[in-house]
């Protein structure tokens, strides 16, 4: 493949963000974006693909809200009803097309205007199978957590280690909305949601938009000094019934990565890879993500969490952003903040928390609790 | 990032709305067959694939592995295996409910599927991974055919 990244803009990630609108935040993100990659979108930019759920947004037909905002207006726009970085493969494909030079990815969240998130995700699950209960729907996130740690070993502690660590890393990312110095009894002692999962176990929502731009060869090296370039991408869907899922393992991010490796000539992720942004949704699944890219051997990611290998200062740190839990939820958004620290580490432009010498990375996304869905894609400085 | 920015907070504005949806969501053939089954006579119904031998719970009238066809309906008693449970203390609102709720990821026997379902008659801190569970109806003439006809599973 031979596309890559040449411009990035986001808004700071919040909690909440009442004096601006959805479509103001898209603009900011975009101006930024547009400006990094030095393109004007009224010129330049052919295409343009935005990550959207009509449920969170509050709209039907959500594609058709987002053209002016992105200066995407009487242009080809298309909305892709996944995560953010299903948005940025899309782009990839209609540049490897050739019918573009250039795209434009944007992937936001406005969950501070949800008044009724856990009744949006209880939609998500089977009408006739698993929404009889008057439950919240993180209860299929409880089941699946104490499957994991019954099967792998892995301790409720090592999943706290994970918030601990998460948390901790968003103190160095000023974009972050939930950098917190929290300790293991902060995580251990917090109340049950859906017991083993505890409130600190949840990342907690977010707003924030991200843009990207990406760029063919050619035009890429025209436009950027460091452009960060796609080497493999991967995508996957498990069976949307619960009840016939493998619980202990992500067979979805599992099976992209391997596809995203392939393309990317990755034999040794352990070796090759120099950090990950996973998905951390809960906290358990980050230690789950962890094994399926086979970052480690199956049940050993909490062992070597806790030993601190996957710290910003370990053999192989993952979120170093942050990730969900840090630098908050962004919904369908967090799979293109995962994208946002990849391109930032490798052109050198990740401020206080800036890895040394990371050429290879990894981000892998999660669309969340009842989905089997993901994305994986290796990044390179290195074209 | 803007000109200009609103600086006091009593003057942010916004409309208050909401997507009203209402739905029927139909069984089919397979969900029929499997909840006329529990509603008259407390049984279970899976399919089963002879060429990729699996048996689907709940069932469905397609295979996702070789994408045949289904025409194997196999009853089963309503008994099965806790392969893992929860203890959930928040409705769908959000809001804490007065009591938990237990519910089970159930390995129905014979199957290579499961139920989603709540577990009772035994206390949260007795619950173990692996304990064998049945399901227990409601009345018949409260029956409904649907998931809630069995009221809860419990230990065998």
């Amino acid at each position: 493949m031979t596309v890559a990244i040449v411009g990035v803009g986001h808004t700071s990630f919040q909690s909440t963000t009442p004096d601006i609108s959805f479509k103001e935040q898209m603009f900011e993100a975009a101006v930024k974006a547009y400006e990094d990659a030095g393109v004007n979108p009224r010129k330049d930019i052919a295409s343009f693909l935005t990550a959207a759920e009509d449920y969170y947004e509050g709209y039907s037909i959500f594609d058709e809200f987002v053209p002016d905002q992105l200066g995407a207006v009487l242009r080809s726009v298309c909305t892709i009803g996944g995560d953010g970085l299903l948005a940025l493969i899309n782009g990839v494909m209609q540049i490897e097309t050739g019918l573009f030079d250039v795209v434009a990815i944007e992937a936001h969240s406005k969950a501070s205007d949800i008044l009724t998130f856990p009744g949006i995700v209880t939609h998500g699950l089977d009408p006739i199978y698993n929404r009889a209960f008057n439950v919240h729907p993180y209860f299929v996130a409880g089941l699946e957590m104490r499957r994991y740690l019954h099967e792998t070993g892995t301790t409720r502690e090592q999943c706290a280690a994970v918030v601990v660590k998460n948390k901790q890393n968003a103190l160095s990312n000023p974009s972050a909305a939930y950098a917190a110095k929290m300790t293991m009894d902060d995580v251990m002692n917090s109340e049950f949601v859906s017991d083993p999962l505890t409130r600190r176990d949840i990342s907690p929502l977010a707003d924030g938009v991200i843009v990207m731009v990406l760029a063919s060869e050619e035009k890429a090296k025209d436009l950027s000094d460091d452009p960060v370039w796609l080497k493999g991408v991967g995508w996957c869907s498990d069976t949307p019934w619960i009840e016939s899922r493998t619980w202990s393992t992500a067979e979805y991010a599992r099976l992209a990565a391997e596809r995203a490796y392939k393309m990317a000539g990755i034999k040794n992720p352990q070796k090759q890879i120099a950090f990950a942004e996973v998905d951390d949704w809960f906290s358990y699944k980050e230690l789950q993500h962890i094994e399926a890219l086979g970052l480690c051997e199956n049940g050993e990611a909490g062992k070597l969490l806790e030993q601190g290998n996957f710290s910003r200062n370990g053999k192989l740190p993952v979120n170093v952003s942050g990730g969900r839990i840090g630098a908050g939820n962004l919904l369908e958004a967090s799979a293109l903040q995962s994208v946002l620290e990849c391109v930032l580490q490798l052109q050198g432009r990740a401020g206080t928390r800036q890895l040394k010498d990371a050429e290879t990375a990894v981000a892998q996304s999660w669309r969340g609790v009842p989905t089997a869905t993901g994305c994986v894609a290796v990044l390179s400085s290195e074209l | 990032m803007a000109y200009d920015k609103i600086r006091d907070p009593r003057r942010i504005m916004h409309v208050e709305g909401d997507m009203e949806v209402d739905y029927i969501y139909t069984a089919g053939i397979a969900g029929e067959r499997f909840f006329v089954a529990l509603r008259d006579k407390e049984k279970l119904v899976a399919t089963h694939c002879d060429k990729c031998n699996h048996t689907f719970m709940p069932p469905r009238m397609y295979c996702d592995r070789c994408f045949a066809e289904l025409s194997n309906w196999i009853e089963l008693p309503p008994t099965g295996a806790i392969a893992s449970y929860t203890i959930t203390h928040e409705d769908n609102n959000g809001e804490r409910l007065p009591e938990p709720i237990v519910l089970a990821f159930i390995e129905i026997e014979k199957t290579d599927g499961a139920l989603i379902h709540q577990i009772g008659e035994v206390k949260p801190g007795a619950l173990k991974i692996g304990m064998r569970v049945q399901a227990v109806f409601k009345k018949k003439s409260e029956r409904t055919g649907a998931l809630t006809d069995i009221r809860y599973f419990k230990p065998a």
